[in-house]
């Protein structure tokens, strides 16, 4: 009797266990596939769960394969993938924010600004974080921008502060006037790029005119007619060459306040990843 | 022996770790391939070029051209920016007009003969050259683009 | 009855290893023809999947070994070389352990890493227990000579026991027709030009030349004719200039030419000679 019943056990049991023996089984599939997920090897992750998913219905599987995707920057395929998650799903809500995310990434900007007011509107769970990459996203990409202490609402506290003087720097933004240092460089030759900030620039400028200026003076006291008329021409040469340079050096200076603004808040955007929650998939 | 296989296993961890973080080589897909195993010539040759192609160029060109091959290509590569300062002449007048090209290429000029601070002004270029492109001095705002100063470029 | 019991456990135990044994066997099968197929990316999958599931390590070696060739194939240096240090590490005897070592130091070649290559092959070099591979790491020695550009050295690592002729007489021959750019250079500063007559670059040659000779009339003239301070422009801003040019010059064109020397017979071994290559 009781080999009886450990036979039958034998028999029930080795097909299931021939099952995890198979390493082709879905089950072993989507197991390799959380590995290679978690070892960042996203692409190859997404191959085995689009497998897995041939086989078996998993939200998780599908929203991984999106958020892989997302990873490594193919915002089209992952916009895509995550359309596909059912709003019944327990990671509709989290999928919706990431969205957002590619969105911003892709720059699609009426989409992105839509979904925003939508998830802010409908007062999800991760409605605040679509409040704070809409706040960032308009301080990176308008014009006009809301009252200061409306804007910082919803952020913590240590992000306040340099989100702050962020849009100070926007509403007031450190530029350098192109007529003024072009007029600085006409009254006194090199003080226009003195004035916005290239310094050794503007004294060569300021050394280079004078000397030309002085050789002019000193071959046409000693009646060297040609040579005078040379350096006279040469120092011209500088002095409206470094007015035009001056103007030109005015609005490179301005274009780099630009881009160190753009790239400071971009780079605190990855920083924050974007404002998407923390994923726990590889605790 | 023991230290030894604790060791190894150390290492075989540290690389396996850093093989996680780099997996970036297997976020696109890959074939075979067989670069080639000739090197690069890293010198910068001269862009000779007589086509006409509007009027200041009837001028410009041949004086240019004469200019780089029995002065400027005899007297080594001095200038420290790319493109050379020549160039940069060529250049702005074919973008621009024959005046703003000459005084662009005044400005230039300052600019060559301030030898001091250049790490932290200019990208680099190539080995030893600096970037200076003449789309930041058209007065054009769009074209201007930023380019890092510890940025390298290859071109 | 139990001890019956017991034993048929035993052999059902049995059973079900030699069963997860052979599965991993023909994963190991399937990735290996991926691999000969040229499918690598889908190989290197194949065998990560396969180290996964082995939790024993038994392929270890072969699966790391094979996907740092699968990597070597797709050029992707750096991560090959990481695969041949992991199998270095998993190696079970001398042979994997040479076979890796020797893998790593063909990549380093063709990732012109090539000081790490002389030292790995150097290393086994001296280890007495490869004795008898002596030749093949000489054969590599050399291909990494080829590949810093010293073709006499190298020729004469594959003369040594007619290790390999051809290779030896085409070194021979590229270092025979290569220029020497210090003498090139140095001439260039005993006599402007020289260095260009000498690599057949005879227009820069002759400018050279007259420039240096135009310029060294004036800066003499101006001294002789008491004007020293436009003896010392002229030096200055026209003399030294050329001067410096034409030694920048000899030392240009040498390198150049020795560069198309060079890569003509590194076109040559990659894809003419019907030998090993890295």
């Amino acid at each position: 009797m009781s080999n009886k019943i450990f036979f039958l056990l034998v028999v029930i049991l080795f097909p299931i266990y021939g099952q995890q023996i198979d390493i082709h089984s879905p089950k072993n599939i989507k197991k390799f596939a959380d590995f290679l997920f978690c070892d960042k090897d996203y692409l190859r992750a997404i191959d085995e769960y689009k497998k897995y998913l041939q086989v078996v219905e998993d939200d998780t599987a599908n929203y991984k394969i999106a958020l892989g995707y997302s990873l490594i920057n193919d915002q089209s395929n992952a916009l895509q993938e995550f359309s596909s998650i059912n709003n019944s799903s327990a990671l509709y809500e989290q999928s919706r924010i990431e969205v957002l995310k590619s969105l911003s990434l892709s720059k699609s900007d009426s989409a992105f600004y839509l979904l925003a007011n939508n998830l802010i509107n409908s007062k999800s769970q991760f409605s605040n974080n679509a409040q704070r990459l809409l706040n960032t996203s308009i301080l990176l990409n308008e014009n006009e921008l809301p009252d200061k202490n409306k804007f910082l609402i919803p952020f913590e506290s240590d992000d306040k502060l340099l989100l702050g003087n962020y849009y100070d720097l926007k509403i007031n933004p450190p530029y350098k006037s192109e007529t003024v240092a072009g007029i600085l460089s006409a009254i006194i030759p090199g003080s226009g790029k003195i004035y916005t900030e290239d310094y050794g620039d503007g004294i060569t400028a300021f050394l280079l005119t004078g000397l030309f200026t002085y050789l002019a003076y000193t071959n046409f006291e000693n009646d060297h007619q040609t040579r005078g008329w040379i350096f006279i021409a040469l120092g011209a040469g500088f002095y409206t060459g470094n007015v035009y340079g001056s103007v030109a050096s005015a609005q490179i200076f301005n274009a780099k306040v630009n881009f160190n603004f753009e790239n400071g808040l971009k780079l605190f955007l990855e920083d924050k990843n974007y404002f998407t929650p923390a994923y726990d998939f590889c605790k | 022996m023991i230290i030894n296989k604790f060791i190894l296993v150390l290492i075989s961890l540290f690389i396996q770790l850093s093989i996680s973080v780099y997996s970036q080589t297997d976020w696109v897909r890959w074939e075979k391939s067989d670069p080639t195993y000739q090197k690069k010539d890293t010198h910068l040759n001269r862009d000779f070029d007589l086509s006409i192609q509007s009027v200041s160029d009837v001028i410009v060109k041949p004086l240019i051209n004469a200019y780089w091959f029995f002065v400027s290509d005899v007297d080594g590569a001095n200038c420290p920016f790319h493109p050379s300062c020549s160039s940069f002449l060529v250049q702005s007048i074919k973008e621009t007009n024959p005046f703003k090209g000459t005084l662009m290429f005044f400005d230039r000029f300052t600019r060559d003969t301030n030898v001091f601070g250049r790490l932290e002004h200019y990208p680099r270029y190539g080995t030893n050259h600096f970037y200076d492109p003449i789309s930041l001095y058209t007065l054009d705002k769009e074209k201007i683009k930023i380019i890092p100063t510890n940025t390298f470029i290859n071109e | 009855m139990i001890f019956v019991n017991k034993k048929i456990l035993v052999i059902i135990l049995v059973a079900i290893t030699n069963l997860h044994s052979q599965t991993l066997k023909d994963q190991f099968s399937y990735a290996n023809e991926l691999f000969n197929e040229g499918k690598y990316f889908d190989a290197i999958t194949e065998f990560k999947r396969l180290q996964f599931f082995d939790s024993e390590n038994q392929f270890s070696f072969q699966s790391n070994i094979l996907i740092g060739k699968s990597y070597k194939a797709g050029a992707k240096f750096d991560d090959a070389i990481k695969y041949f240090t992991l199998a270095e590490i998993s190696s079970r005897n001398d042979e994997e352990y040479f076979n890796s070592n020797i893998l790593k130091a063909r990549t380093n070649i063709l990732r012109r890493t090539n000081h790490q290559a002389e030292r790995i092959l150097n290393e086994l070099l001296v280890d007495t227990k490869f004795k008898s591979k002596e030749n093949e790491i000489k054969y590599w020695l050399g291909w990494n000579l080829i590949f810093l550009d010293e073709w006499k050295k190298a020729s004469k690592i594959f003369l040594e026991n007619n290790l390999d002729t051809t290779l030896s007489n085409l070194c021979i021959s590229v270092d025979d027709k290569m220029y020497s750019v210090n003498f090139a250079k140095y001439s260039s500063y005993v006599i402007p030009g020289f260095g260009q007559f000498y690599t057949g670059e005879y227009v820069s040659g002759l400018l050279s030349l007259s420039w240096n000779v135009f310029a060294g009339y004036l800066t003499v003239n101006s001294f002789i004719e008491d004007r020293v301070f436009d003896g010392i422009i002229t030096a200055n801003f026209l003399w030294m200039r050329f001067y410096s040019g034409n030694t920048q010059n000899a030392e240009k064109f040498a390198l150049q030419k020795n560069l198309e020397i060079s890569n003509k017979a590194l076109n040559y071994l990659q894809f003419q000679f019907k030998g090993e290559k890295p």
